[in-house]
């Protein structure tokens, strides 16, 4: 970067022995051009500046050149010039320079090194070089903001892929469940149907025998035997009424697997419009079953779901805002009672959404923190503070409102409000 | 002319008592309802959909096996395998379990000495031979009590370090000489050779092993140390996590305890006197190496290697080596 020392220009300064019409010269002089004063130097220290505007007021006064010409210029120059050390850093000397000279500026300054004159430095020099600086720092700050908004875009991106991938564990969990006894069933079932075939073979052994009418009754009394053991042993292994209940359980299992399946499909409404008359009931019945992992342990969930009219909205987002909400309920709950109630009611503009927890509650001074990206009380790697400045952002996108009431020890209602009809202008684009 | 394997009928109440006993502890009743009728045939099933309730089942009655779900809404299967251990120490405690975060692995090792790890959804057969093998590990040492350990008098124990870094045998020495010192000879192999070498000239107490050296994958020969002389107490110290290759540690190597990098004192502390203490367990009473018999590993290991590990300590020992 520039220093200050490379602003310093070289100048021959002059004494107090020089006469005016002597400064009048070297100011006409092509090397001085640029200047608009000259350094006075005795013993190698400055001791004032005489400047081109007071040369110019002698020579513009009738016979001033004549009257004054042969004087010292010890009674022209200004005696207290500013001085400036040349190892100051270039944002010092500018301020001072700046709130210290006079206006319209007719002079420049000095530089000195140790006490000595070490040259003369121009105020505009200065002011540009100042000037490139800021833009140069300028030019690196929108860097950065391009930097960060990159960075933050992936935040929010890596932020949906943990939750993404959280919430696929969690499906995967709420799967094998049911998977784990339908297989197990079914290989049993298997099991038994061999037997049974089994068991058919020794009737109709059996069978043969009586109707061949030449068994004698050993043959057919062994035969029964056999029949008999197969009977016993199929009945003692799968007695009837756990056989009942191996295909009801069997039937409720596929019957859960095939409903976690459609709630995936619904909350990610891969297969639907972005944007579409939804029902926001139906939505929170979506997000609730991919939560329920995490909230099946943590509280008992109630759904408390009033009339409401289908309302236009990008129903994968409003997922994703009761998902958020849910899952942070669940995980400020820390009491074994733990309950986390949803209500739904409609008026005549909105459709409101109260999700409410009896967790540990927020403090009065993160509550006005917590829509804010990266906000987290959550320890580090846990957290990424991102939850709900999506849940903020996807209702600002619905121009709808959310607010909060907490407090401590008692829990959180968070309540979003989202218009039955949106004004124009919103659409799609600026949905997705 | 029936082909079917033979099986006991449920029904047969007279029976039921007396028969080895099985305590099966899930929160969703329907996988209960499932694995009763898998094994009712067996086996006396009792099933429990709560934690509390299963550790008064194991102090009230005689279980040889128990197994229980991981992630239950009032005790975690951690939790309960834990407190089984002092409440019950002779049933023989599996897992089984549809999603298992690593904490709950490694729970289930240091805590919970876990025999087996099963996943959800299973095999109906494979999970039938291993509940077989543990009962009949159970009914084998049905009468005999889990020994009072005699207090160590002066012995020294050797352990052996296997890790690239020399900085581990280093920080391990420092620990147990600044709380016991002169008690341990420690040694230390930088890779899979070295560990062999040593091995085959001296009888360690304990085999303190990273699982990867170098990328060599330290776990079949983990695996086939505990196989053939398990009266060797195997710790893992690692910085790798991975819950499916922990998985296979439990079921395949047994492994003792299971330490997290960078080493904890307290923790590596006790992790490695509860291995030597193990170690003198199963020598005094070489039978109750049986109750950490290994599973057939997954993956091929070399007959080398197995060679190799057999012919430590001069061979396999009578009623501590284990049939092929």
């Amino acid at each position: 970067m520039l220093q200050l020392a490379e602003l310093s220009l070289p100048v021959e300064p002059v004494t107090l022995e020089h006469r005016i019409h002597e400064i009048g010269e070297l100011f006409l002089d092509e090397k001085f051009e640029r200047l608009l004063s000259l350094p006075v130097v005795k013993d190698g220290l400055p001791v004032g500046i005489i400047s081109r505007s007071s040369m110019q007021k002698i020579f513009m006064t009738r016979f001033g050149r004549e009257l004054q010409g042969n004087k010292s210029i010890e009674g022209f120059m200004n005696p207290r010039p500013l001085l400036v050390r040349v190892d100051q850093s270039m944002e010092e000397a500018t301020r001072f320079i700046t709130s210290n000279i006079s206006f319209p500026i007719t002079e420049d300054f000095i530089l000195i090194k140790d006490g000595a004159y070490h040259g003369v430095g121009s105020v505009i020099d200065l002011l540009q070089a100042m000037e490139n600086r800021m833009s140069a720092q300028n030019a690196t700050l929108s860097r950065a903001l391009a930097e960060l908004k990159a960075s933050q875009a992936q935040l929010v991106q890596s932020e949906k892929m943990a939750s993404l991938g959280q919430m696929v564990a969690g499906v995967a969990h709420e799967v094998n469940t049911p998977l784990g006894y339908v297989k197990n069933n079914l290989e049993m079932a298997a099991d038994a149907f061999v037997r049974q075939l089994a068991l058919a073979d020794a009737y109709a052994e059996l069978m043969g025998l009586l109707q061949g009418g030449e068994a004698g009754d050993a043959e057919i009394r062994q035969a029964l035997d056999v029949v008999q053991a197969c009977r016993e042993e199929f009945e003692g292994i799968y007695p009837r009424e756990e056989m009942a209940a191996l295909f009801r359980d069997t039937a409720y299992g596929l019957q859960q697997i095939s409903e976690i399946v459609v709630n995936l499909k619904n909350f990610s409404r891969l297969d639907q419009a972005q944007v579409d008359q939804v029902d926001i009931n139906q939505c929170i019945d979506s997000a609730l079953t991919i939560a329920r992992n995490v909230t099946k342990h943590k509280a008992e969930v109630v759904r408390q779901f009033g009339e409401l009219p289908v309302i236009r909205c990008a129903p994968s987002h409003i997922n994703q805002v009761i998902l958020n909400l849910v899952t942070n309920a669940a995980h400020a709950i820390e009491r074994p009672d733990g309950r986390i109630v949803i209500r739904t009611q409609a008026d005549a503009s909105h459709v409101h959404i109260i999700v409410t927890d009896n967790g540990k509650g927020i403090p009065a001074e993160h509550q006005e923190k917590i829509f804010d990206p990266f906000f987290t009380t959550k320890p580090v790697g846990e957290g990424t503070g991102l939850g709900l400045s999506i849940v903020f952002r996807i209702v600002r996108e619905h121009q709808g409102h959310i607010r909060v009431k907490s407090e401590i020890g008692q829990g959180t209602a968070f309540c979003i409000s989202l218009p039955l009809r949106q004004s124009a202008g919103h659409s799609k684009e600026t949905l997705s | 002319m029936n082909m079917l394997p033979k099986r006991l009928p449920a029904a047969d109440e007279s029976r039921t008592a007396n028969r080895p006993t099985l305590l099966l502890v899930d929160d969703e009743e329907r996988i209960l309802r499932s694995l009763r009728m898998l094994f009712a045939a067996d086996y006396r099933v009792l099933t429990s959909t709560d934690g509390h309730e299963a550790l008064e089942i194991l102090e009230r009655e005689r279980v040889q096996v128990l197994i229980s779900d991981q992630r239950m809404p009032k005790m975690s299967g951690v939790d309960l395998l834990r407190q089984a251990r002092s409440v019950s120490p002779a049933t023989m405690r599996l897992l089984l379990t549809g999603y298992a975060d690593l904490e709950a692995v490694i729970g289930s090792i240091n805590e919970g000495e876990v025999f087996r790890y099963l996943h959800k959804p299973w095999h109906a057969d494979e999970i039938r031979h291993t509940v077989r093998e543990a009962m009949n590990i159970a009914l084998s040492m049905a009468d005999a009590p889990v020994p009072a350990l005699a207090a160590a008098c002066g012995e020294v124990h050797d352990i052996l370090v296997v890790d690239h870094d020399p900085l581990v045998a280093r920080q391990l020495r420092a620990i147990l000489e600044e709380s016991f010192p002169q008690a341990y000879q420690l040694q230390s192999a930088a890779n899979l050779e070295q560990a062999l070498k040593l091995l085959e000239h001296q009888a360690f107490s304990l085999v303190v092993s990273e699982i990867r050296v170098n990328g060599e994958d330290l776990a079949p020969f983990l695996s086939m140390l505990k196989r053939y002389h398990p009266q060797v107490a195997t710790i893992v110290l690692t910085s790798f996590q991975d819950t499916t290759l922990l998985m296979d540690l439990i079921n395949q190597g047994q492994i003792h305890r299971f330490l997290p990098k960078p080493i904890r004192k307290t923790l590596t502390l006790r992790g490695i006197q509860s291995g030597i203490e193990h170690h003198r367990l199963i020598r005094q009473r070489p039978e109750m190496a049986r109750r950490h018999q290994v599973a057939a590993p997954t993956r091929e290991v070399s007959s080398t290697l197995i060679g190799r590990i057999r012919g430590f300590f001069g061979g396999p020992r009578a009623g501590t080596g284990q049939p092929n």
